[in-house]
């Protein structure tokens, strides 16, 4: 079976393949590496966004959805794309032009620059920096740097309130969600990525001769629920899709982009909520481990699931309203991801 | 029976108050200067600088606390404003007052200060008519622009001439009004091409932080000058195509029975029995498809996407609809309803439209159990929506607020009991009321009025499928032409999906109306938008307005 994690990165595994060595072949295979990471992301937002979607709500609500167009009507997914990309791109009076044309970039661009440090299993892993975990964390919340710029660059009442919205609910969420995988950091004693991997695949018990791992999402489901569902704020998605809330500020930081800039915004959604699902998938299922299928094939499960999740949420659960969204984050989530925190410190401290 | 109102003390009470002109004319004593009597209630003309005074004391010593309507015409010598009293404990009691102004002067005093709801049908006649009412708080034309230029009901209006409408900016009317330097408020267009708002609404409001502030519903995107084409039809066939256009949510049979009340008791024609039943049953169908619909959309507000609720709503619609295409033959703008009966018989054959009713009748109880698993078994959406856009019963009343709106507020009033009509008191159900008065209890209400109204309609399906073939009369015998007297008046409401859905026509010797007036409860519920949103957060406002349930067909007419 292949290993997991192979000891060499992927730049240096595709720069060994094309025969080269020293600078030009850690330029040649960082820039094919992450190509191919990005090729990887784009393709699975390219099957969430238009086809997925649409029938994973269609399936929830009664309906059949698009079925026209090639098989299961698979090749929506082409035409929606030359259908966006060639609508007119309507640009307002008014608008504070560099932020309004550079919002829409940061939001896909921060979270696949999160993938750099995922390891996505059959030894595709573009970096293993000491500080995985932490640029993952800090790559994904660069996205309200942009949303902030488009909310303020939109100049429109409603995507000012939809921006100030989003902020607000990445601070409040984004604070449990690091504490809470700081809490598994405390387990492995280490923020590369790799090692968090590696640790969680020691058996945690066994049985009947089924060895059952040691994914932290056994250890301590708390955190995991804890760590979903400030995820789920942290991508957006209903409960907590506040910030866009299409009924109340229609679409809010979103209202006056169309076009190509839609289609970066909405795929940056996408691909945010397939790093959301990769960090947890990361950090509490034992990242791409899992019997008999290679591990490749297990992470874009684990992390389809995560996005099958956010789908399930949104068809079926109401929105919560601004002050009670803010409410559940400082009130309860801060509370109870630091109870985590300490209490697998404590625990931690007296096992070991 | 359960539609036998058991007060029996309050009954006393009710008896104890003025109803008849005679016992009316002594308790308005000078006020009134003379009579003009409508066909089903007492009407008494008082000077235009009496109106509070007179509904003052006909609101706190006659009880005649609902203004249901309010209808302004210009007569040949005079302007006139009919006021349309009733009560909510007593709906068969009915009062009019009339206050006729000069004609180069047309000015009377405002009755906004007596009922509240006074503020926007006092709008609406001087906007269409012209009538200045001193008092008012804030008299300005409601349905048509602001720029517009003379009032098109009015007999001196050219209606050639070209009128420039200027799309100017809207202010902020709370600009001035704010705390220190930092306490600014902000001002938001919601509308009228606004995703929450079920048709062309303008709501303008100002917002201080996530906080309503201000909130001013501005209406008329879609008037149809729906009463003036009712005057340029005749009663026979031509206007009743028309209401099918006013609340155009499913709810076509019930406004078109509000026509037919009114038409046909206007120039005394009979309803076989069988023919009630049919209307019966078509308006219940009518009242389920609107109250899914509203269910639906109001969910749709508070969860954010197409959610699996509104699919669920528009599935178990989209049954109904085809049983009405069945009846009727159309889904829509049915045009079912004749003057003297309905247009034909249930479809043939008939055990097979039965059998699809009853299935549908069968089904339902599983469908609103897996709707209350969903939506009002919701903890979060308990939480949005209980104790949000909370409007007490003193105040609903004052706002005349009707239908499941009231109802929700605790205050137990129904048209199919109160004042019955068709087959109604011969059936066997019950009036839905709740203490909630939030927005979760009018959800409720609707939900739980749908089950009401399949009891309603299983019984007429048992009446009609034994009802002997010989007796199955649809119409009685009409005249071609209807020329009712001239000056008899009429008003005449039935139950609409959203409410007290009222018609006022005043013949004048002709086949066609001289003034048709349509009472919209939508009108009246829009009007408390105000009183249950400001202070609240936005996201309660949008709910607010959802579980108001307004059509604005049926607003603007």
């Amino acid at each position: 079976m292949i290993p997991l994690q192979s000891e060499t990165p992927l730049p240096d595994t595709i720069a060994n393949l094309l025969g080269l060595s020293g600078l030009l072949g850690t330029i040649v295979g960082a820039l094919l590496g992450a190509f191919l990471i990005a090729n990887i992301v784009l393709l699975q937002t390219a099957v969430a966004g238009p086809w997925a979607k649409r029938k994973i709500t269609a399936a929830f609500t009664d309906r059949i959805s698009v079925n026209r167009v090639g098989p299961f009507g698979l090749l929506t997914i082409v035409v929606d794309a030359v259908r966006l990309l060639s609508k007119e791109l309507v640009i307002p009076d008014g608008v504070d032009r560099p932020a309004y044309d550079l919002g829409p970039l940061f939001i896909p661009f921060s979270a696949i620059l999160g993938f750099a440090v995922i390891p996505m299993g059959n030894g595709i892993h573009l970096a293993d920096p000491e500080t995985g975990l932490v640029f993952a964390f800090a790559a994904a919340s660069m996205a309200s740097l942009g949303i902030m710029m488009m909310g303020y660059g939109s100049d429109n009442k409603y995507s000012l309130l939809g921006g100030l919205r989003a902020i607000a609910a990445n601070i409040a969420y984004e604070i449990p969600l690091v504490v809470t995988g700081a809490s598994v950091v405390l387990f492995t004693g280490t923020l590369r990525m790799s090692e968090i991997v590696a640790v969680q695949a020691e058996p945690l018990l066994t049985v009947a001769g089924v060895t059952i791992p040691q994914w932290f999402a056994f250890v301590n489901p708390f955190a995991f629920v804890l760590f979903v569902i400030a995820n789920l704020a942290e991508v957006g998605r209903n409960p907590f899709d506040i910030p866009e809330a299409p009924t109340e500020i229609v679409a809010g930081y979103q209202t006056e982009y169309s076009s190509v800039y839609f289609v970066l915004i909405y795929l940056g959604e996408f691909v945010h909520i397939f790093l959301g699902g990769a960090i947890a998938a990361t950090l509490f299922l034992g990242g791409p481990a899992g019997p008999i299928l290679p591990g490749f094939v297990w992470f874009l499960i684990k992390i389809w699931g995560f996005y099958f999740f956010t789908q399930w949420a949104r068809s079926a659960i109401p929105r919560l309203r601004v002050d009670q969204f803010l409410d559940i984050g400082w009130k309860g989530m801060l509370v109870l991801s630091f109870a985590n925190l300490v209490l697998t410190a404590i625990i931690v401290g007296v096992i070991a | 029976m359960s539609l036998e109102k058991p007060q029996d003390e309050q009954s006393n009470a009710v008896v104890a108050k003025p109803t008849t002109g005679e016992e009316l004319a002594e308790l308005l004593g000078d006020l009134a200067i003379g009579r003009d009597d409508h066909m089903n209630a007492p009407g008494f003309v008082i000077r235009p600088t009496d109106v509070q005074e007179t509904l003052f004391r006909l609101r706190d010593d006659a009880g005649f606390d609902h203004l249901s309507n309010v209808t302004a015409e210009e007569r040949e010598d005079r302007y006139e404003t009919i006021y349309h009293l009733t009560s909510y404990d007593d709906r068969t009691r009915e009062v009019s007052v009339v206050v006729p102004t000069t004609k180069d002067d047309p000015r009377s005093q405002s009755a906004n200060p007596v009922f509240r709801t006074a503020d926007w049908h006092e709008r609406e006649a001087y906007d269409l008519i012209g009538i200045e009412y001193d008092d008012h708080p804030d008299l300005r034309r409601i349905l048509l622009p602001d720029t517009w230029q003379g009032h098109p009901l009015s007999k001196d209006f050219d209606q050639r001439r070209p009128q420039v409408v200027t799309l100017k900016e809207w202010a902020n009317p709370l600009a001035d009004d704010h705390r220190d330097s930092e306490g600014e408020t902000m001002y938001i267009n919601i509308g009228p091409h606004h995703p929450a708002t079920h048709g062309v609404l303008h709501v303008r409001t100002v917002l201080d932080g996530e906080q309503v502030a201000d909130v001013d519903p501005d209406i008329g995107y879609l008037h149809r000058c729906e009463e003036q084409m009712c005057q340029t039809k005749t009663y026979r066939h031509q206007i009743m195509p028309y209401p099918d256009r006013w609340d155009y949510g499913s709810a076509g049979l019930l406004n078109e029975w509000a026509y037919a009340r009114a038409a046909e008791d206007l120039n005394d024609i009979d309803v076989p029995e069988y023919a009630q039943i049919i209307r019966t049953m078509g308006a219940e169908l009518c009242r389920i498809a609107s109250h899914m619909l509203a269910v639906g959309t109001f969910a749709l507000d508070v969860y954010g996407d197409f959610t699996a609720i509104f699919m669920y709503a528009m599935r178990d619609r989209e049954i109904i609809q085809n049983i009405l295409e069945d009846l009727t033959g159309q889904r829509m703008m049915f045009n079912y309803f004749r003057l003297g009966g309905v247009v034909w018989d249930l479809p043939e054959p008939r055990e097979e439209f039965f059998e699809k009713i009853r299935d549908f009748l069968d089904d339902l109880p599983g469908t609103l159990e897996e709707y209350h698993d969903l939506i009002s078994g919701n903890e979060i959406l308990q939480l949005r929506t209980i104790d949000t856009g909370v409007l007490p019963p003193e105040v609903a009343k004052s706002y005349g607020a009707t239908g499941p709106v009231a109802r929700a507020s605790g205050i137990d009033y129904d048209l199919r009991r109160d004042d019955p009509y068709g087959y109604y008191d011969e059936l066997d159900w019950d009036v839905i009321t709740d203490d909630g008065c939030d927005n979760y209890s009018r959800l409720l209400c609707r939900m739980r009025e749908v089950e009401e109204s399949a009891k309603i309609i299983s019984q007429c399906v048992d009446l009609l499928e034994d009802w002997p073939e010989e007796e199955r009369t649809i119409q009685s015998n009409v005249p071609r032409t209807l020329r009712p007297e001239d000056d008899t008046e009429i008003y005449r409401a039935v139950e609409g999906a959203k409410g007290e859905l009222g018609i006022y026509i005043r013949a004048d010797g002709t086949d066609k109306p001289g003034r048709f007036k349509i009472r919209s409860p939508c009108f009246s519920n829009l009007q408390t938008l105000p009183e249950i949103s400001n202070g609240e957060y936005l996201p309660d406002m949008i709910a607010s307005l959802g579980s108001l349930d307004i059509i604005l067909g049926e607003v603007d007419r």
